[in-house]
């Protein structure tokens, strides 16, 4: 594996650190104050932070250090999360965000937003409080001990020269100082008990101890009393701990660096000496140690050795191997092999810190599988599917007679076929929480550009639709949060006015329904001032002056080419391309969406996506002689009409009346210019299908073929974009037949009103 | 395992005594139990804590069987790391009682 790889998967980690990171945050943010959510949003960012260090990602190292000092602060009691507080954290979250992908893709970062976050997490872990002036915080001695503190140690990364991006010299020094000033010799008290998990992650607590021992003049002690007998031993278990005494000019923060990828695995407690108890009460008497044994340490040993137990190599030294290899390398005078083993440290830093969180997530074992992969496979059970109703079709033609066993073989294998893709396609299938999680930082940042205060709620992250979708979702979401922050929530003054809570809430939510995903998101803003978007409507020339619409027809009206309601254009929404953009992305994955909204009380939008877009339950009909496929999950019921039950509406409309209510007729071939002329609707079958709006329309075809599973081939990358069609499919006769756009067929046939976006009469 | 009293059983430890030669010494020890042993420590480039427990786990087993368990030719290595992790390599080097 080269290292190319290996920085590879490091940045996939990072990924699901940071949605771990935010997640956490959010959590604290709403109040959590489980221990365990400080912990998990600690070593997420602790965790980037080591990995970025052995890859000597400096900008990325020193951020996440400053802010790991202050997240260290919530951690050990000494700062409470406070909404003002994890404000600052949720934005150091993001920038952390930009941080990562810069290092990985690139490009830059905002250096100011970032030098001014480096300021604020430190004012946090000094104790002042964001909104605080600076200087009635808790510890008013803070600053200046932090000023007046000596050279930050050596492993203080260093910023490359070109990024211009310049970290604060750790600011845990000056924290720890303020509290346990460090004087010539101050000396700490160590309790160390590594558990099982320490040595079975390639971990060496001997190691651990021999770095200790770098810190400064080292007792220690070691705890045998657990040990049992042997007999009655596991010899992979961990009995030891100990008690070492540390005397050191460095500080309490330097001790535990040395344990920091241990951490999780072991006990560890950290005392100034005056605090620990007396060295009496310890089980056996500190063994002077002889600081010689650094001399010829296992690190600087033949290297032959190294590579051969390159497994056991210890993620504590390899990291400390990284930070320090530049010096070892200046003092052994032998750059080449310092740089060899400065590779192969990072190397197993990055092996060991995969294995961490390999064990991490033990809850399911996973593999990660490179999508183009997947996709390949999709494909060819797309193919097979498609081979598959070929086979049957042609024994059917070439032996009328249907010979049973070959029928059941058929059989057989269609549900094989069936079964292989619905398993191919649940390994593409992913909670939509990534793009839900995206979502909360544009709320964040757009609510304070427009100075507004909103709170996102989720709910049903955990739905998972397949990546496709996924990732084509999130940006007509983007536009809409963006649409609900600067134009459905009211300023907080307008809120307090109307008697809602000044915060505004969001909430976004997603569900399966029926076969779809249905992502709802709602605010409780002001709602559509209809009037206006009427007026709207008529300046822009969308709708007549004298149109009937219904309340939810004007509602619908937003998602109009060019409309816009916004007084004056801003930076965030309002140029009047939003809304139509999100209609058309949403149709454009098979979706639909609508809005309802009630004034006072806010709007909602509901998306209702397919959960896949590569095959798709059809039923399969005939209309003027081709064959085209109607999306299953559209259609609410089948019926044959009866001349009766037709009734004519206007010059050419047609209501079918079922159960007593009315309904309107749409012929398909008609729309689709297949003929010119209605065709007679007793002769055919209507499809009553549920519409956007809400109203359901019968969709009138010549007749029903059957009903398959249909392998969607995309019209658009293989021919154009077809009005009213939503894409193709190959079915088993090796013909092609398209797939019908209910809903832009629906809405092309009540054109009159609303002159909808794709004029279909244009198509031939 | 049959106990052999005909003389001290001598073991040469591995140069690396890490997590994985842990249960290989820890085997080797209880197939020894009942002899004298000498071990002879001289190759010896690494020591993991886990090995050392065994070793400790070892005398203290050997003591009580009142028979001697010796750690000879201790490599530098060995003496040195055994004296970081606090472990009183006197104590391994063990007199009979």
């Amino acid at each position: 594996m080269d290292m190319n790889e290996i920085k590879e998967i490091f940045f996939q980690e990072c990924e699901e650190q940071l949605a771990e990171l935010e997640s956490g945050l959010l959590k604290l943010n709403d109040g959590d104050r489980d221990p365990e959510t400080v912990n998990a949003v600690f070593r997420a960012v602790h965790s980037i932070k080591g990995g970025a260090g052995a890859f000597g990602l400096d900008d990325l190292v020193a951020f996440a250090h400053v802010f790991e000092t202050t997240l260290d602060c919530v951690r050990s009691g000494k700062l409470e999360p406070g909404q003002d507080v994890l404000k600052v954290m949720l934005k150091s979250a993001d920038v952390l965000a930009d941080l990562v992908s810069s290092s990985r893709d690139g490009g830059s970062v905002d250096e100011s937003r970032t030098r001014g976050l480096v300021k604020e997490l430190e004012a946090l872990a000094h104790g002042e409080l964001p909104s605080a002036s600076g200087h009635d915080a808790p510890k008013p001695a803070a600053k200046p001990a932090a000023a007046a503190a000596p050279a930050p140690k050596a492993e203080t990364p260093k910023p490359t020269d070109d990024s211009g991006f310049q970290p604060i010299p750790f600011t845990f020094d000056g924290f720890g100082q303020e509290e346990e000033p460090v004087i010539e010799g101050s000396t700490y008290e160590v309790v160390f008990k590594p558990r099982r998990e320490l040595y079975s992650k390639g971990n060496e607590a001997a190691l651990l101890l021999r770095d200790l021992s770098r810190v400064g003049e080292m007792s220690i002690a070691c705890d045998t009393d657990a040990l049992p007998d042997l007999d009655k031993m596991d010899p992979e278990e961990s009995y030891f701990s100990w008690k070492i005494s540390v005397k050191t000019t460095k500080s309490e923060d330097d001790i535990r660096i040395v344990f920091e990828f241990a951490e999780w695995d072991c006990d560890l407690e950290v005392k100034f000496a005056d605090e620990a108890s007396s060295d009496e009460e310890q089980p056996m008497r500190p063994v002077p140690f002889d600081l010689s044994i650094l001399d010829d340490a296992p690190s600087a040993e033949d290297d032959d050795k190294q590579a051969e137990h390159g497994a056991d190599q210890t993620v504590a030294e390899a990291v400390s191997a990284a930070e320090t290899a530049t010096s070892v390398a200046k003092a052994a005078g032998a750059a080449a092999r310092a740089a060899e083993r400065k590779e192969s440290a990072a190397a197993a830093a990055a092996a060991a810190q995969n294995n961490a969180a390999a064990a991490a997530a033990s809850a399911g074992q996973t593999i990660r599988v490179d999508l183009d992969r997947v996709d390949r496979l999709i494909n060819l059970v797309g193919e097979l599917v498609i081979n598959q109703a070929m086979l049957s079709q042609s024994v059917i033609e070439n032996d009328a007679t249907g010979t049973s066993s070959i029928n059941m073989g058929l059989e057989e294998l269609q549900q094989l076929t069936r079964e292989i893709q619905d398993s191919v396609m649940a390994i593409r299938a992913q909670p939509v929480k990534p793009v839900f999680q995206r979502m909360s930082r544009i709320v964040r940042e757009v609510a304070d550009m427009v100075g507004k205060q909103i709170r996102l709620v989720t709910e049903g992250e955990n739905t998972e639709v397949d990546k496709t979708v996924i990732d084509k979702l999130a940006e007509p979401l983007t536009h809409m949060i963006r649409n609900a922050v600067d134009h459905g929530i009211e300023s907080p003054e307008k809120r307090e006015a109307a008697g809602k809570n000044p915060e505004g809430t969001i909430k976004l939510t997603a569900k399966h329904r029926s076969g779809r995903i249905l992502i709802e998101l709602q605010d409780d803003g002001a709602g559509i001032n209809r009037e206006r978007v009427r007026q709207k409507a008529i300046d822009n020339d969308i709708i007549a002056a004298d149109a009937n619409l219904s309340d939810d027809e004007i509602d619908n009206l937003i998602f109009m080419a060019g409309f816009s309601t916004a007084d004056k254009i801003s930076d965030i929404s309002g140029r009047g391309v939003g809304m139509d953009v999100v209609k058309r992305s949403i149709q454009a994955l098979g979706g639909r969406i609508s809005i309802s909204s009630r004034p006072g009380f806010g709007s909602t939008f509901t998306m209702s996506l397919p959960l896949t877009l590569a095959v798709l339950d059809g039923m399969v009909v005939t209309v003027a002689g081709q064959t085209l496929v109607v999306p299953l999950t559209a259609i609410v019921e089948t019926l044959q009409p009866e001349a009766s039950a037709i009734h004519s509406f206007g010059a050419s409309q047609r209501l079918i009346s079922i159960r007593n209510s009315f309904c309107p007729l749409v012929d398909v071939g008609r729309v689709l210019n297949y003929r010119s002329t209605q065709a007679n609707p007793v002769e055919g079958v209507a499809l009553l299908v549920e519409s956007e709006g809400g109203g359901q329309r019968a969709l009138m075809v010549d007749a029903i073929q059957g009903q398959r599973q249909v392998v969607i081939k995309s019209l658009e990358a293989n021919y154009t974009h077809v009005p009213g069609i939503a894409a193709a499919t190959i079915l088993g006769d090796g013909r092609v037949a398209l797939i019908l756009d209910v809903d832009a067929v629906v809405a092309a046939s009540r054109g009159q009103s609303l002159r909808p976006e794709m004029s279909l009469a244009a198509t031939g | 395992m049959a106990a052999k009293k005909a003389g001290p059983e001598n073991l040469k430890l591995a140069a690396v005594l890490d997590l994985n030669e842990a249960s290989v010494l820890h085997g080797k020890l209880i197939s020894m139990r009942g002899s004298d042993v000498v071990l002879d420590a001289s190759d010896v480039d690494r020591v993991g804590v886990q090995c050392a427990q065994v070793l400790v786990a070892g005398a203290r087993a050997w003591k009580e069987d009142k028979k001697s368990f010796v750690v000879e030719k201790a490599s530098d290595a060995f003496e040195k790391t055994m004296q970081l992790i606090g472990i009183n390599i006197d104590n391994l080097v063990a007199k009979e009682i």
